[in-house]
């Protein structure tokens, strides 16, 4: 168990009367590519954002790099997130969450959280150019105007500024052209990871296999060996 | 027209603008309305006034001489406002923002809060200091001197100097430092500054204190004109608000913009024969309702950063 | 039988509380009366039938008449025995209700945040009161007056209404207010005396103003008045007005798409409440027989504020319970001098602080953090697909489908574990004839579903060279079966292993 980055034990989690994730057991050990898949609305998210505590109540333990992240937190407004954030773990929400009226040269700044990472952020903001390289030229736009392949970049970008240890990315290829998002999974994929770790949740699982070290299925909150449970012939 | 009169809409439109600025930007950026802002004028006001009269002799006995003691005077009673405007931004962020900040129907409850902040914060400077009206020393400068063949006072000079250096410092470091580009971020997507690692709450402190050093700084220089007293924040409260509406609630230059407008009736209207000072207020609110009527969302309009 | 059970945990049923029924004989014919004029009943009963005791009962759905009678029927019974000053807080407490109930109206039911209250209650009282002392209009005809008064300016404040929205339309208002101010300070044919105008008529005969019996006509008047306030709330709350405006509360783009014109009906309720106002205004100059600029003042204003939001903004037990508690420490405790209005900033603090919608909402914010946090734990707790939950189970009359619910699940968690690698090869070699114990046991339990759940096979192509297709039943009647997937089947036996297959996926997937 200590050797694992991120272990995750009993953990489920909802909003309301309604229950998404249910008894959830897996772990992440350093250096490992992990790819959970399943259909849309199956919890993939919701597990994200249990583990950002974004959600609306949640019960088990998240213990990541030996510090134990869970809790019960009702109604999810994110009060201990940025905590968990600073403790190395960078999320890629659906949907990007991009602040439209900000360039793409202050996004990449945002996600420079450390004072590391803000001092040498011009060298950075140049190893995400290298690579992205379409957002060099959009540097000085304004992010509520560009596409939706250039908003996954910047938005993947934010989240590699700063030294995360964990990376949970997810749906990188949702809404986006098929050239696009393979493009923005081949970038993940030549991430490095010595001492990090990375989780993509994803709905096509064409994308990711043979790229990534493990995959697991998720399916009604229940995460699967496979997806589907048996062979359908 | 004179110069005299220009310089004094300008210095009237300085002050306000420091009140109305600090309102639109809290409003920006945390989704707040401080009604507690004229609460801030009158305990920076007092605190000057203390700042003062513990300060006036000491710079005499030590800088009498070199003439140094009224300029020191100065800014020392200009730091010790903005020192307590900020720690009553404090108090304010720690009792109406802090506990409720996330909570439903944030908006009204915290214009409930800070409205009753207000009062009891007048109440209870009335109780403690009689209602009487102090006056500061007149350390801003006295006397007029001469440009361009008009008489023209210092201190109203002074103050419109002071003013637009620390706003446009204030803008400046909004826009380029670390701290305004996460204000900027917490004002656009909650959930996206938390997931970069930028907390609501740490955020909305800076933003607080210096809204209230605002306002002290604007008790400290209209002191000058206007005695120090329990309900000597009313008016610019109300004008703070109602400027900070004209421009655009959230609208930055909408708000310098209203400032100078209002700035300027008010002279104007003091000015004119038939109408005189009792009539300011009269005149402005009309103006005002004209330009809603025709603009309902005021001057600035919507900028891409601001909040509805 | 069963090994070791563990410890059983008994949850807390049911949802409602205990509720004090009437029990009359189920005999007896039921008389309800009736307001007369209408046909609504006074109270609302209703007439239930226990299960469980099998005896007809009638509970009160809405307690509300009872506790409005009881507060202000103990008002108006209690105050002629007190002291002359607390007649003068009593009558005081009517009239700023009577206030602050049609100003809930305009801020709650039309959702208009106006601040002009005071500035129309004080314009239509100045015209009121000139039209006595100046015009010799008799003091019967001064709330006519005033309401008229109030109407117009209501009209012109209301224009601006439907441009601007919330904070700037509020803005607007207390621009109105202190222009309206400055007028009247600046007219000195109406207000010859720094602003007030004195000795206006009234009900209350000149030498009666301030000895007891004018102090009791005075508060008897003015409960009047603020039953009067009441009734108006009520006739435009609940009636037509207030409901279209509630359907706008909530969605406006869709309300407006069901046709409801809810800007004509706000302007509607914010010209009539300004109607009213108007006419508290005249009873307000006739209370105190005379007026003065003290009506304009923002203090007072901010005072008003301050006991609507303590209440709760939108509902008239709000504005009552608010203005009672801060009359009572404003007027009620003078002896404290300046540290009133900290008391009473304080009890906003704190009622802003804990309470989200004021005062009179702490009941239903109670309920519903008591209901999520069960709804969280009983999810946190169950599975889905389980058994009935027991807030259900009391509503369920038919106890029989609880207990079907909980042995299907028992069944289904049963047959989870017979699912096998094995049991699926056994029934591709041979899906019809004799099965194993296990394998029977998982067939019965598919042949006993329900349409929905099943499938069917479809013969595509003439019979001598048929292949076969998966259907699923929708188990509506009128609706065909939907094709599953595009495979074909050779032989009836690989389709009747895929229907098996698609059957035990639904099973391990439920």
């Amino acid at each position: 168990m200590s050797d694992k980055l991120l272990s995750i034990t009993g953990l489920s989690a909802g909003y309301g009367p309604l229950r998404v994730l249910h008894e959830i057991d897996f772990s992440v050990a350093a250096g490992e590519r992990l790819a959970i898949v399943g259909l849309n609305g199956h919890g993939k998210t919701t597990l994200f954002r249990a583990i950002m505590h974004l959600v609306g109540w949640q019960r088990g333990s998240v213990v990541f790099d030996g510090i134990e992240i869970g809790g019960t937190r009702s109604l999810g407004e994110g009060r201990r997130t940025p905590g968990i954030v600073r403790l190395g773990v960078a999320m890629t929400p659906q949907g990007d969450a991009i602040f439209p009226g900000l360039t793409v040269k202050q996004h990449l700044d945002c996600g420079a959280y450390t004072k590391a990472s803000w001092r040498d952020r011009a060298l950075r903001r140049d190893h995400i150019y290298h690579i992205f390289p379409q957002l060099k030229a959009l540097e000085q736009a304004y992010v509520g105007k560009l596409s939706g392949g250039e908003r996954r970049m910047v938005s993947v970008g934010r989240a590699l500024m700063a030294d995360a240890r964990l990376y949970l990315i997810d749906e990188p290829s949702l809404g986006l052209a098929p050239k696009i998002s393979q493009r923005v999974v081949d970038a993940l994929i030549d991430i490095g990871l010595d001492g990090k770790a990375m989780v993509i949740a994803e709905q096509n699982v064409a994308l990711l296999s043979g790229k990534v070290d493990r995959m697991i299925g998720m399916h009604a909150g229940h995460l699967r060996g496979d997806v589907g449970h048996v062979d359908l012939a | 027209m004179d110069a005299g009169l220009i310089v004094y809409a300008l210095y009237l439109a300085a002050i306000y603008g420091l009140m109305a600025i600090g309102i639109s930007l809290l409003w920006s950026s945390v989704g707040m309305v401080n009604m507690a802002h004229g609460a801030t004028f009158a305990i920076a006001g007092y605190a000057a006034y203390f700042a003062a009269i513990w300060g006036q002799p000491l710079a005499r006995d030590l800088l009498g001489t070199t003439g140094w003691d009224i300029p020191a005077l100065a800014v020392f009673i200009g730091l010790v406002a903005l020192l307590a405007g900020a720690l009553f931004g404090i108090v304010i962020y720690l009792v109406a923002f802090l506990p409720i900040h996330d909570k439903e129907n944030f908006a009204v409850r915290s214009l409930i809060i800070t409205l009753a902040l207000n009062l009891a914060t007048v109440q209870m400077l009335l109780w403690a200091f009689g209602p009487q009206q102090k006056a500061l020393p007149r350390v801003f400068g006295t006397g007029r001197f001469t440009a361009l063949g008009m008489s023209i006072r210092i201190d109203q000079v002074v103050t419109i100097v002071a003013t637009t250096l620390l706003l446009g410092s204030v803008l400046a470091w909004l826009r380029r430092s670390r701290k305004g580009l996460e204000i900027r971020a917490v004002m656009q997507n909650a959930e996206g500054a938390a997931l970069c690692g930028i907390s609501t709450r740490k955020t909305a402190l800076p933003i607080m204190m210096l809204t209230g050093a605002l306002a002290g700084l604007a008790a400290v220089l209209l002191s000058q004109n206007v005695f120090v007293s329990p309900t000597a924040g009313v008016t610019p409260l109300i004008k703070g608000l109602t400027i900070a509406l004209l421009g655009g609630l959230g609208s930055v230059p909408g708000a310098v913009a209203g400032a100078v407008l209002i700035g300027f009736i008010e002279a104007a209207t003091g000015a004119i024969p038939f109408l005189g000072q009792r009539y300011v207020l009269f005149v402005q609110f009309t103006f005002i309702v004209c330009v809603l009527l025709i603009r309902p969302r005021g001057l600035g309009g919507l900028l891409d950063e601001t909040r509805e | 039988m069963a090994p070791q059970q563990p410890e059983k945990r008994f949850f807390e049923v049911g949802r409602r509380p205990h509720e004090i029924t009437l029990k009359p004989d189920g005999g007896d014919a039921w008389r309800r009366g009736r307001v007369p004029l209408t046909k609504r009943h006074w109270l609302a009963w209703r007439g239930i039938s226990n299960p469980k005791s099998l005896r007809r009962e009638r509970r009160l759905l809405d307690k509300r008449p009872l506790w409005w009678t009881i507060g202000l029927g103990g008002l108006l019974v209690v105050t002629p025995f007190l002291s002359d000053q607390a007649i003068n807080i009593a009558a005081i407490f009517c009239i700023f209700s009577a206030i602050n109930v049609i100003w809930t109206l305009i801020i709650g039911t039309a959702g208009i945040f106006s601040l002009a209250t005071m500035a129309v209650v004080g314009m239509a009282g100045y015209a009121a009161a000139a039209a006595n002392v100046y015009l010799g209009v008799p003091w019967p005809l001064m709330m006519p007056v005033g309401a008229l008064v109030g109407l117009v300016l209501g009209g012109f404040l209301a224009l601006p209404s439907t441009r601007l929205d919330g904070l700037y339309y509020a803005l607007l208002t207390l621009g109105v207010a202190e222009i309206c101010r400055v007028f009247v300070s600046q007219i000195k044919l109406l207000a010859p005396t720094n602003g007030s105008i004195n000795q206006v008529g009234s009900f209350i005969p000149a030498d009666w103003l301030l000895q007891r019996p004018g102090l009791l006509l005075g508060f008897f008047a003015a409960f009047a008045l603020l039953l009067a306030a009441l009734l108006v709330f009520r006739l435009i709350n609940s009636e037509r007005l207030g409901l279209l405006l509630q359907a706008a509360r909530e969605d406006e783009a869709f309300s407006e798409a069901n046709g409801i014109d809810y800007r004509r009906a706000r302007l509607w309720v914010f010209i009539l409440s300004s109607a009213a106002l108007g006419a508290i205004g005249a009873f307000y100059v006739m209370f105190y027989r005379s007026i003065s600029l003290a009506v304009f003042s923002l203090d007072q204003l901010l005072l008003l504020f301050a006991m609507i939001v303590i209440g709760g903004l939108g509902r008239s037990e709000g504005a009552v319970l608010g203005t009672a508690i801060v009359v009572l420490i404003d007027k009620g405790m003078l002896d404290l001098g300046p540290l009133r209005i900290i008391l009473v900033t304080a009890v906003m603090i704190v009622v802003a602080l804990t309470s989200h919608h004021g005062l009179t909402g702490v009941r239903m914010q109670f309920r519903n953090f008591r209901n999520r946090k069960k709804s969280e734990s009983r999810a946190a707790r169950t599975e889905k697909g389980g058994e009935v939950m027991p807030e259900e189970a009391t509503e369920i009359t038919d106890k029989q489908q609880v207990y079907y619910r909980l042995f299907d699940k028992r069944i289904r968690d049963q047959l989870k574990t017979q699912v096998t690698p094995e049991l699926i090869a056994e029934h591709r070699a041979k899906p019809l004839g004799q099965h194993s114990d296990a394998l029977d046991r998982v067939l019965n339990y598919f042949r006993r579903g329900e349409m929905p759940d099943k499938y069917a096979i479809l013969r595509v192509g003439p019979y001598a060279a048929s292949t076969y297709k998966v259907l699923a039943f929708s188990g509506r009647p009128g609706h065909p079966p939907r094709v599953v997937d595009d495979k074909l089947y050779a032989t009836m036996d690989e389709a009747y292993h895929a229907v098996f297959l698609l059957r035990v996926n639904d099973l391990l997937a439920s």
